[in-house]
C-alpha cells in the first residue's frame, strides 16, 4: 500500500492546484464552493493515504475532521447563504480570463522565487521522502492569496482564505503532522470564521474604495 | 491542583461568568465580577513565574493586567455608550462576544503552547469581528470585512512559523522551546522571519497595518479602545514569545523602525481624530517591538512600562472620542472647535490621553520611550535611534497640534451635559499613564 500510496501522493497534489485554477477562473460563485468542497475531499485523501504510509492514526482522524468540517459544513454555511433566487451570482465586473493568467504567472513566480531562496537552503526532506512535494501547498498557499486580492466578492474572498488554510494543512501533512488538538482547534477556528463571514456576506456582499476609508 | 493554575484558570473563566452576570437581575454583577478579575490579575504576582499548563511570568503577568483593566474599563463604558443607541447584535449577543474576546486574548498569553497560541489569536479575530460591525454602517461593514480578510490571512501565514518550529524543535511547549536554548538554524530564521509578517498583521507592522486605521476608526468607541490597548499588544506578546526562539534583533528593529516612520507620515495627514488615534497605536506599537526585540533591563522593561501605560492612554483617548462622537457627530478634525468650553470633562481627557500616547513627560509612556531609546544607544543602534527620535517627535507634533486644535480653537457650541460614566471613564483612563509616570520616578529615586 505504501509504495502505490507514495505513487498516489503526486497526482493527487496535482489535482489539488488544479481546483485552485478552476476556482479561480470560475466567474459564479457557486462552482468556486463546490471547487473548494472537491479541494478539501481531495485533501482528506492525501491525508488518509498518509495515514496508511506512516501507519499513524492522526493522520486518518484529520482525513474525517477535513471531510466533516471543512468538506461539509463549510460547504453548507456558504451556500445556505445564497438565496435561491441568486443562484446565478457572479462578478460581472472582473475579466476572469485574464485574471487566470496573472494568477498562473503569480503564482509560478512566487513558488519559484520562495522555493528557490527560502526551502532549498533548509533541511526539508519531508516525510513522504519527497522534498520536492512542499511546492504543491506553497503554489495553493499563493493561490489563495491571490484570489482574495483579485476579488471583489465576500466569497470568492472567504474561498481565498479557505484555500490558504488548506495548503496550511498540506505543508503540516507533508512536512510533520502538528498535534491533532491543536489541528482541530485550527479547524474549528476556520469554520467559526466562516460562519461570521458569512454573516458579513448578508451586509456586504462587494467591496469597492470607501471614500472614509482612505489614508 | 494548584492556586496559580486556578487563579489563572480563573482569569479565563471570570469574563464569561460576567457575561452570565450580566443576564442576571442582580445590579451591575457583570462589572464586579470583572473588577474581580483585576484583584486576581494583581494576586497572581505572587505566583510568578509559573510553568505547566499555562506559561506566566512578570512579562506575561503584565498583559493580563493590561487585558483585565481595559476590559473591566470598556464593559462599563459601553453601557453608557449604547444607552440612547441601538446595537444591532443586540446587547446580549454584544456581552457574549465581548467576553469572548477577552477570555481569547487572556487564553493566547497564558497557554504554555504556541500552537494554541496561534489558535487564541484567530479566536480573537472570530470574537471581534462582529462587536466592529455593533453599529452596522455601510463603512463599519467594510471595515469588519478588511478586518476578517487580511488579519486572518496574515496569521495564516503565521501558522508556516508554528509548522516549522515544531518540525525544528520537536515540541510546540513554548516553556521547552524556550529553555532548549536552540541553535539559531536557517529553518528558525524562516520561522522567526514569517512570524514577523503574520502575527505583524495584527501587530500593525508596515505594510501589513492596512486593516488597523479601518477597524479602529469605525469600531465603537469601546471597541476601538479594547482593539488598541489590548488587542495589539496580545499579537505582540505573541509574536515576541516567537522572537525569543530565535533573536533576529536586526530584522525585527529596522522593520519596527520603518513602521514607526509609516505611521508618522500617515499621522501628518489625518483629518478624522480616530484614524489618527489608531496610527498613534501602529506608532506605539513598533516601538514597544522595538524594546522587546532589543531586550535586557532597559528595552523589555522599557516597552512593558510603554505598553501599559498607552492600554490605558489609549482606551482614554477612543472613550474621549466616543464622547465626542455622541454630541457633535462629527468625525473629521475640522468640524469640532472650542471642545474646551462645550465639554470640559472630556476635552480634559481627550487632551491628557493625547500627551500619555504621544509620550510627554511625565506620563509612563514617555518613561518608556525613554528607555527604550536608551536601549538603542547601548547597542550602538545609532541610525536607528536617530531616524526615530526626529520622526517619534513628527508624530508627537502631529497628534498633539490637532488635539489642542479641536480643543481649544474657535468658539464651539454651547456647553453640553456630558455622560458622567463616559466622561469619568475617559479622564481616570487618561490619568492612570500619569500615575504610571509618577510611580516610575519615585521607584526609581527610591532605589538611588
Amino acid at each position: 500500500m505504501s509504495a502505490f500510496g507514495e505513487v498516489l501522493l503526486l497526482p493527487l497534489s496535482s489535482l489539488i492546484l488544479i481546483t485552485a485554477f478552476y476556482m479561480q477562473g470560475q466567474e459564479f460563485i457557486r462552482p468556486m464552493i463546490r471547487g473548494q468542497l472537491v479541494q478539501s475531499i481531495l485533501l482528506a485523501a492525501i491525508s488518509l493515504i498518509m495515514g496508511f504510509i506512516t501507519g499513524d492514526y492522526d493522520f486518518i482522524i484529520l482525513a474525517v475532521l477535513i471531510v466533516v468540517l471543512r468538506g461539509f459544513l463549510i460547504t453548507y454555511f456558504l451556500e445556505r447563504g445564497i438565496r435561491k433566487d441568486q443562484s446565478h451570482l457572479h462578478e460581472r465586473q472582473v475579466s476572469v480570463a485574464y485574471l487566470f493568467i496573472i494568477s498562473l504567472v503569480f503564482v509560478l513566480t512566487a513558488v519559484l522565487i520562495v522555493y528557490s531562496v527560502v526551502f532549498s537552503g533548509i533541511r526539508t526532506e519531508s516525510i513522504t521522502g519527497n522534498r520536492g512535494i512542499l511546492v504543491f501547498p506553497l503554489a495553493l498557499f499563493f493561490q489563495g492569496l491571490f484570489l482574495i486580492a483579485s476579488r471583489r466578492t465576500t466569497y470568492a474572498q472567504i474561498m481565498g482564505y479557505i484555500e490558504e488554510e488548506n495548503a496550511i494543512v498540506l505543508f503540516a501533512v507533508f512536512l510533520l503532522p502538528i498535534p491533532l488538538l491543536i489541528e482541530a482547534s485550527v479547524f474549528l477556528d476556520v469554520l467559526a470564521l466562516v460562519v461570521i463571514s458569512s454573516v458579513v456576506v448578508v451586509e456586504k456582499f462587494t467591496h469597492e474604495r470607501v471614500e472614509e476609508l482612505r489614508g | 491542583m494548584s492556586t496559580a493554575f486556578i487563579l489563572v484558570f480563573l482569569t479565563m473563566l471570570l469574563p464569561l461568568l460576567s457575561y452570565l452576570g450580566s443576564l442576571s437581575r442582580v445590579p451591575r454583577l457583570d462589572n464586579a465580577i470583572s473588577l474581580s478579575n483585576v484583584a486576581i490579575a494583581l494576586f497572581l504576582y505572587e505566583f510568578i513565574p509559573l510553568s505547566g499548563t499555562f506559561y506566566v511570568d512578570f512579562t506575561t503577568w503584565v498583559f493580563i493586567l493590561m487585558v483585565t483593566s481595559i476590559h473591566l474599563l470598556s464593559q462599563v463604558y459601553s453601557k453608557s455608550y449604547f444607552r440612547k443607541q441601538e446595537i444591532w447584535i443586540g446587547e446580549n449577543l454584544f456581552n457574549l462576544l465581548l467576553a469572548l474576546f477577552t477570555t481569547s486574548m487572556l487564553f493566547s498569553l497564558e497557554i504554555n503552547n504556541i500552537g494554541l497560541m496561534w489558535v487564541g489569536i484567530e479566536a480573537t479575530t472570530i470574537s471581534s469581528a462582529l462587536l466592529l460591525m455593533t453599529e452596522k454602517t455601510e463603512t463599519s461593514a467594510e471595515a469588519t470585512w478588511r478586518y476578517i480578510v487580511i488579519v486572518s490571512a496574515g496569521v495564516t501565514f503565521a501558522f508556516f512559523s508554528i509548522i516549522l518550529i515544531y518540525y525544528s524543535t520537536g515540541t510546540l511547549e513554548l516553556s521547552s522551546v524556550l529553555a532548549m536554548k536552540v541553535v539559531p538554524s536557517l529553518t528558525l530564521n524562516v520561522a522567526v522571519a514569517i512570524a514577523l509578517i503574520g502575527f505583524g498583521t495584527k501587530v500593525g507592522v508596515f505594510p501589513v497595518h492596512t486593516w488597523l486605521p479601518d477597524a479602529h476608526s469605525e469600531a465603537p468607541s469601546p471597541i476601538s479602545a479594547m482593539f488598541s490597548g489590548v488587542l495589539l499588544p496580545t499579537a505582540l506578546y505573541v509574536l515576541y514569545r516567537i522572537y525569543e526562539i530565535d533573536p533576529m534583533r536586526n530584522l525585527f528593529v529596522w522593520a519596527a523602525v520603518v513602521s514607526v516612520i509609516a505611521a508618522s507620515l500617515f499621522l501628518g495627514y489625518q483629518t478624522r481624530y480616530k484614524r489618527m488615534f489608531a496610527y498613534s497605536t501602529m506608532e506605539n506599537m513598533n516601538l514597544a517591538l522595538i524594546g522587546l526585540a532589543i531586550g535586557g533591563e532597559y528595552g523589555l522593561f522599557g516597552a512593558l512600562l510603554l505598553l501599559l501605560s498607552h492600554s490605558f492612554g489609549k482606551a482614554g483617548a477612543f472613550y474621549s472620542s466616543g464622547s465626542i462622537l455622541r454630541y457633535t457627530g462629527a468625525k473629521k478634525i475640522g468640524e469640532i472647535q472650542g471642545l474646551w468650553k462645550s465639554m470640559p470633562v472630556t476635552s480634559s481627557a481627550l487632551l491628557m490621553s493625547s500627551f500619555a500616547v504621544t509620550g510627554t513627560p511625565p506620563f509612563g509612556t514617555f518613561f518608556g520611550e525613554f528607555l527604550i531609546f536608551y536601549s538603542l544607544f547601548s547597542i550602538h543602534y545609532y541610525a536607528q535611534l536617530i531616524l526615530l527620535l526626529f520622526f517619534v517627535m513628527a508624530a508627537f507634533i502631529s497628534v498633539n497640534y490637532n488635539v489642542t486644535r479641536m480643543v481649544f480653537h474657535g468658539e464651539g457650541e454651547k456647553k453640553v451635559e456630558e455622560d458622567s460614566v463616559m466622561s469619568g471613564l475617559a479622564l481616570l483612563s487618561s490619568a492612570i499613564p500619569l500615575l504610571i509616570g509618577v510611580i516610575y520616578v519615585v521607584m526609581s529615586i527610591v532605589a538611588l
